[in-house]
């Protein structure tokens, strides 16, 4: 009977241990959905907070100061959506990324893994697929912002 | 006298303390938010693809809260720098941050003016990107180091200050 006991306690340790991990891993991930997202490459601290004009050419100097200062970059598509760029594929870092870095302002269309989480939308990139380059000639009518050349 | 005394240092006590407080920035969505969490690698939290030491200031770091929430920490208190830095040190520990929680209408984010270990009395300004650039770059300070920074000025020298090589810049 001691030996049954034995057995069936370490049957339910192995099954309780199977599901904790099942769920740890569970927790661990999000929900990824495929997505193709058209948009200005922006400093997101800049142009979200609106402390500064912060599009297009105008804004470039500033956005790659940003963007090399670790300040996590954007996508911002034409109905004011951000996503936030966490992944490059083929970079082993999202914090002053050098591809992202030669493309501020940029207009581009990224396909990736989208991830939305608590008032964030985060963007796993796999491809650039499309880049005009700099479209928002915002230079033309405010120069360089902020503090100039 | 003595009384005269006490007083005094509780006047100075209470006066230091909404001092030293998260600045407010007057931005839309703002508000200042001083809590414990955990600091984590968000990519590493969101898709389980996890590097040693949350990659060591390579990956953007966030704060999930005792409610599971987690906070992007976007911004640091140097100019113009993210917060990896500041919060790598605490990877997968308990911090008490103290800054701007950012509500606006596309997104919301924090920015880490501040932080210790829980129950510290001793805060930690959230300047480790400054000290990190000096310490890279031989310099005293970091002082405007936007303005020197070898990476930014090759890629302003390579694109122009617009992004444009050539263009024209209007004066202001």
């Amino acid at each position: 009977m001691r030996q049954v006991l034995k057995q069936f306690a370490v049957a339910l340790a192995l099954t309780l241990g199977v599901a904790l991990t099942a769920a740890t891993a569970q927790a661990a991930t999000s929900e990824t959905k495929r997505v193709s997202v058209t948009g200005e490459i922006v400093d997101t601290w800049c142009s979200v907070t609106m402390i500064m004009f912060a599009e297009g050419s105008g804004h470039y100097q500033c956005a790659v100061w940003c963007a090399a200062g670790g300040i996590p970059v954007s996508v911002k598509d034409e109905d004011d959506n951000y996503y936030v760029v966490l992944k490059v594929e083929g970079e082993d870092t999202n914090v002053a990324s050098p591809s992202i870095l030669r493309i501020q302002a940029h207009q581009v269309t990224v396909e990736g893994d989208l991830i939305e989480r608590d008032g964030v939308k985060y963007l796993l990139v796999t491809q650039v697929a499309n880049d005009d380059g700099i479209v928002n000639l915002s230079h033309e009518d405010v120069g360089i912002q902020p503090f100039g050349k | 006298m003595k009384a005269l005394m006490i007083t005094l240092a509780t006047v100075l006590a209470l006066s230091a303390g909404p001092a030293q407080a998260a600045k407010e920035w007057g931005i839309d969505g703002e508000e200042v938010a001083q809590f414990e969490a955990k600091a984590v690698d968000v990519l590493c939290e969101l898709t389980g693809d996890c590097p040693p030491n949350c990659g060591d200031g390579k990956r953007q770091m966030g704060l999930l809260t005792d409610d599971g929430k987690l906070r992007l920490a976007l911004k640091s208190n140097t100019s113009f720098a993210g917060a990896a830095l500041d919060l790598v040190p605490w990877c997968g520990k308990r911090v008490e941050v103290d800054g701007l929680l950012i509500k606006a209408d596309p997104m919301t984010f924090y920015m880490v003016q501040r932080l210790r270990a829980p129950g510290a009395k001793k805060w930690t300004n959230a300047r480790a990107f400054s000290k990190a650039w000096a310490k890279e770059n031989k310099q005293k300070n970091a002082s405007r180091w936007f303005r020197k920074d070898p990476t930014i000025k090759a890629l302003i020298a390579e694109f122009g200050p617009v992004g444009i090589p050539g263009a024209k810049i209007p004066k202001p």
